[in-house]
């Protein structure tokens, strides 16, 4: 059995539209189990080694289920946030362009990676892959759209190419972003619930989005994109960008001096819930004298390629041209899986 | 999970890399030089770049926890 994970998104085509979307995932959300028997504290040091991508997420999320708190201090903010424009400033100079047929820009890639060592630099590769300063960007529609037009740089050129194949708004489907701060019955699903809820999470039956569309959809150059594109594409992409310009400025501005942090608690259950890039992460853990007993996560991409997720709902009932596959993955881009996905489909 | 693999052989940028017995090819251009052979480095999504290096100590941590769940069956 291979340890890597993967997602396999079928389309099935019917009379020419997406009748049915399937998804198979081999991710191993139960693992998280073995950590029993060992410490709150080894737990800690080794969820960022086993979940390397998210890392940095995974450890502040165990630490505030183990310390029972729900506010991360400064400098583990500072450090989520510089996970999060790692992850997604990798995706937009390594693999947005690919999108698009164009190469990579590893150079601001790996400036946008050692975010946490020298956001300035990371901020000054945004701006190369932008072509301008965010703030000069991103403050309307119209900007973005005289932006993307001038196709200066392949950000600009995949956004003008969305827009200009009438992409911009594909994917457009019921909107469900998670709540801040995550579901009303979480802490008590967690508890309660099953592996299935770790596999196929809901709330009340509500499959929820979240990640940067569903923290960012009030943010004023969202809404108005959202306003003309509904929650597809152009929007999605977008939301990202915010996120990444929005996560290098409040880097740069922020005190990164912290208190020692508080001990673990020995006994007891906790709930440690962060925004990590692609969402909302939530651990659950139950501690007793001191050994875990009981552990369990929640990750981002359960929520987003579930069987009645937002990847569903956004295929589902498409016209299914004969690019249908290159649409589907342009979606699974924006939705920003953390492990492969595939995409088939019969017609 | 993010399975930590072991660098074999490096050429023209692209490694040669060992996880659990299954060899693959993979891209340090995103790492740079500062990758040796015998050195673990994480995969990114889909394996085609390596995204990240990690300490040896570190990844055998990490192997050691995936061959549980893998034993163990976990979904």
């Amino acid at each position: 059995m291979s340890a890597e994970a993967r997602l396999e998104i079928h389309l099935r085509v019917l009379s020419g539209r997406v009748a049915v979307v399937d998804v198979a995932s081999s991710r191993r959300v139960a693992a998280a189990a073995a950590f029993a028997g060992r410490t709150a504290d080894a737990v800690s040091r080794l969820l960022p080694a086993v979940f390397s991508l998210c890392g940095t997420a995974q450890g502040l999320a165990c630490r505030l289920a183990v310390e029972g708190s729900d506010t991360l201090s400064p400098a583990r903010r500072r450090a989520l946030l510089a996970e999060t424009v790692a992850e997604h400033g990798t995706a937009i100079a390594r693999d947005w362009p690919a999108l698009n047929g164009e190469a990579p820009d590893l150079a601001a890639a790996k400036a946008l990676r050692a975010a946490g060592r020298d956001p300035a630099a990371a901020a000054r590769a945004l701006i190369v892959l932008l072509g301008a300063a965010p703030d000069s960007i991103l403050g309307d529609a119209a900007r973005v759209l005289a932006w993307a037009q001038e196709r200066d740089t392949a950000t600009a050129r995949l956004f003008a190419h969305l827009v200009d194949t009438g992409l911009a708004d594909f994917g457009t489907a019921v909107f469900a972003p998670m709540p801040a701060g995550g579901p009303p019955d979480l802490a008590r699903r967690l508890a309660e619930d099953g592996e299935s809820y770790l596999a196929r999470p809901d709330c009340a039956g509500v499959v929820f989005e979240t990640g940067p569309l569903a923290r960012r959809h009030a943010h004023p150059l969202v809404a108005a994109l959202m306003g003309q594109w509904g929650n597809g594409l152009v929007p999605r992409l977008a939301a990202r960008l915010v996120e990444v310009a929005a996560a290098l400025a409040d880097m740069l501005s922020m005190e990164t001096t912290d208190d020692p942090p508080p001990p673990a608690h020995a006994t007891g259950t906790g709930v440690g819930v962060v925004e990590a890039a692609r969402g909302l992460l939530a651990h659950h853990v139950e501690l007793a004298e001191g050994l875990v007993t009981r552990y369990r996560i929640l990750a981002p991409t359960e929520w987003n390629f579930h069987p009645a997720g937002p990847l569903v709902r956004g295929l589902t009932g498409a016209v299914a041209g004969p690019d249908i596959e290159r649409r589907a993955r342009l979606l699974v881009a924006a939705l920003d899986p953390c492990v492969a996905c595939e995409v088939t489909c019969t017609r | 999970m993010a399975v930590p693999s072991r660098v074999v052989a490096i050429a023209n940028g692209i490694a040669t890399v060992e996880a659990f017995g299954d060899t693959r090819m993979t891209s340090l251009m995103l790492l740079g030089d500062d990758v040796a052979i015998g050195d673990y480095v994480i995969l990114g999504p889909g394996g085609s770049f390596a995204a990240e290096k990690v300490s040896e100590e570190r990844a055998l941590e990490a192997l050691a926890f995936m061959a549980e769940v893998l034993a163990s069956g976990q979904a």
